[in-house]
């Protein structure tokens, strides 16, 4: 009988009070940081982590000449990603597939035709939510690469427990007994300089559209929509903390190189 | 070029910490330029009339910027410089690169971009001085004019219609370049200016700012004129003999670690401040290796503050 009930309690995500198990509430993020031109041999490079999950991301590029069944009007983009240990196998071109799809919808492939980018996208730690790191590392250092985009994508990782909460940024532990884990991605949205203050009101709309959408689980419609709008207010949050951290490197660097 | 590692005690690094802030607060006060992110709109007066350059695209109706970076205007274009940009070549650039390759009729140099540069055997004059064709034999003694592993100096004249390179090297400033060093930095510190040789005759040095940030430091040469084969011979006995001085190599390796210090901080890189930079570690009787050290680079950070502010005092009156 013990036994019994022993498992039974171990296979569900202690959440009691809205409080999970490392003390974050169900919509709190783990610290996130962020550092870019980290390696000097590479154009641009990132490191992006959120609590243990750390991934280092670096772009090659534009290099001459596309892959044989591209389009050469276009640039090409080509992701390689590389596991902390292992081999490569399924689960790494699935990423590299997921990864590519994304961010071809950000960059502006129409200014360097015929050319390649590459990203290649190193996992140091893993600790939950690696794709949502993995795609916002990259696109920072595509943004330190000096490569054209039409606008930021930020991603957030979501997850339905068992008892019908939605807990956003999961750890390992919590993925594992979830009843779906969704990883999706926002573009951010479009600043005028001017009207910064005022673009952060609460009534007015956020920016609509979805760049990706990637789901293991299963889930009811009214959860998913639950989901993308808790997804959503996250990403305005993690947005904002990418344009600071932008604009003040930028702006150090304008400061000592005139 | 790898970022000089330096090990700051705790006052060094709450010196640097004020010293980067001043220079901060002294860039806003100049304000250069509107600092823009990856689409954020870019205020124009009259949308017709205006032309988009590069860094920016349309979105509804309004200029939207596409990299990170500073807005430039100049009439009526309006574009985006991004602040650390790899290196982009224009036609008429100064270049240091290093012989690559040997091909038939050209060398390939290695220069800061994605693909090597070309310099084809008719871009360079014979060792003879004489303008005539390029024969079978010419090319069978490239090598005796290049090898591989030189460094060269040469003009950009032109692109590829595949994006590379294509440079000359006909005019008696351009060519190998021996007896000095090489020094790597990042190509947005290196600013187009009127003059790329620096000839410093206090040191002894000449100077080369290549605008792919390969910079070169060596020994002053004076410029050849065309000499007669037999000469060369004698001359290349004489080139064997004679080493540098001693007081010429320690200037060279001087001016060489003011480039790294320079480039290290991320100041732009300029004639004035290297020579100051080598005047005062001189005169405060600091060792060349010691150059490269804590004190010196939180020293160089905090006068380069000072000269900054005595400038904006000038401006303004």
């Amino acid at each position: 009988m013990f036994e019994m009930v022993e498992l039974i309690t171990s296979s569900t995500l202690h959440i009691r009070n809205n409080v999970r198990a490392d003390g974050r509430t169900l919509n709190q993020l783990r610290p996130l940081t962020c550092s870019r031109n980290l390696l000097n041999r590479a154009h641009g490079s990132a490191r992006w982590s959120q609590g243990d999950t750390t991934v280092l991301a670096a772009v090659f590029g534009p290099k001459a000449g596309t892959k044989k069944g591209e389009n050469p009007e276009k640039a090409s983009i080509e992701v390689i990603w590389k596991p902390k240990t292992g081999q490569i196998g399924r689960r790494e071109k699935e990423y590299e597939m997921i990864l590519r799809q994304t961010l071809q919808s950000i960059c502006l492939l129409t200014v360097h035709p015929n050319t390649t980018t590459s990203i290649i996208v190193q996992v140091i730690g893993d600790d939950g939510a690696l794709l949502s790191c993995a795609i916002n590392a990259s696109c920072v250092a595509l943004v330190d690469a000096g490569i054209p985009l039409k606008h930021l994508a930020v991603s957030i990782c979501c997850g339905l427990t068992v008892g019908g909460h939605v807990i956003l940024d999961p750890t390992v532990l919590e993925e594992q007994k979830l009843k779906a884990v969704l990883h999706l991605v926002f573009p951010n949205p479009p600043l005028s300089i001017h009207h910064k203050t005022q673009s952060l009101l609460k009534d007015e709309p956020i920016e609509h559209g979805i760049i990706t959408s990637v789901m293991r689980g299963v889930m009811s419609v009214p959860d998913y929509e639950h989901c993308l709008d808790r997804g959503r207010i996250a990403c305005t949050k993690i947005s904002e903390f990418v344009r600071r951290n932008l604009q003040s490197s930028a702006r150090e660097g304008l400061a000592k190189a005139t | 070029m790898r970022e000089l590692h330096v090990s700051l005690n705790q006052t060094q690094k709450v010196r640097l910490q004020a010293a980067f802030q001043h220079l901060s607060d002294i860039g806003s006060q100049a304000s250069s330029g509107l600092l823009v992110s990856v689409s954020d709109t870019i205020p124009v007066n009259n949308e017709d009339g205006i032309l988009k350059g590069h860094g920016t695209s349309e979105h509804d109706g309004q200029v939207v910027a596409t990299l990170c970076g500073v807005v430039e205007r100049v009439n009526k274009l309006v574009y985006v410089r991004a602040l650390r940009a790899r290196y982009k070549p224009e036609v008429g650039d100064i270049i240091v690169g290093r012989v690559i390759e040997i091909a038939p009729k050209r060398w390939k140099l290695e220069i800061n971009f994605s693909q090597d540069a070309v310099l084809m055997l008719q871009s360079m004059n014979l060792p003879d001085g004489i303008q005539r064709r390029r024969t079978v034999v010419d090319e069978l003694n490239m090598r005796t004019i290049f090898e591989e592993n030189d460094v060269i100096c040469a003009e950009v004249r032109g692109f590829q219609h595949d994006g590379s390179l294509h440079l000359q090297a006909r005019s008696q400033k351009y060519g190998k370049l021996e007896r000095g060093q090489l020094l790597r930095v990042p190509a947005y510190l290196v600013k187009r200016r009127k003059q790329h040789f620096h000839d410093l005759e206090q040191y002894g040095v000449d100077l080369i700012l290549g605008c792919n940030g390969f910079i070169w430091v060596g020994e002053h040469v004076v410029p050849a004129d065309n000499e007669m084969v037999e000469d060369q011979e004698s001359t290349l006995k004489d080139k064997e003999q004679s080493y540098t001085p001693l007081e010429i190599r320690q200037n060279i390796c001087r001016i060489a670690n003011s480039v790294r210090l320079i480039s290290a901080l991320g100041f732009a890189i300029s004639v004035d401040a290297i020579i100051d930079t080598a005047e005062a570690s001189k005169s405060s009787n600091i060792d060349i290796k010691d150059m490269l050290g804590a004190e010196f680079y939180v020293q160089t950070a905090e006068r380069e503050v000072q000269k900054r502010i005595s400038l904006l005092k000038k401006k303004r009156g």
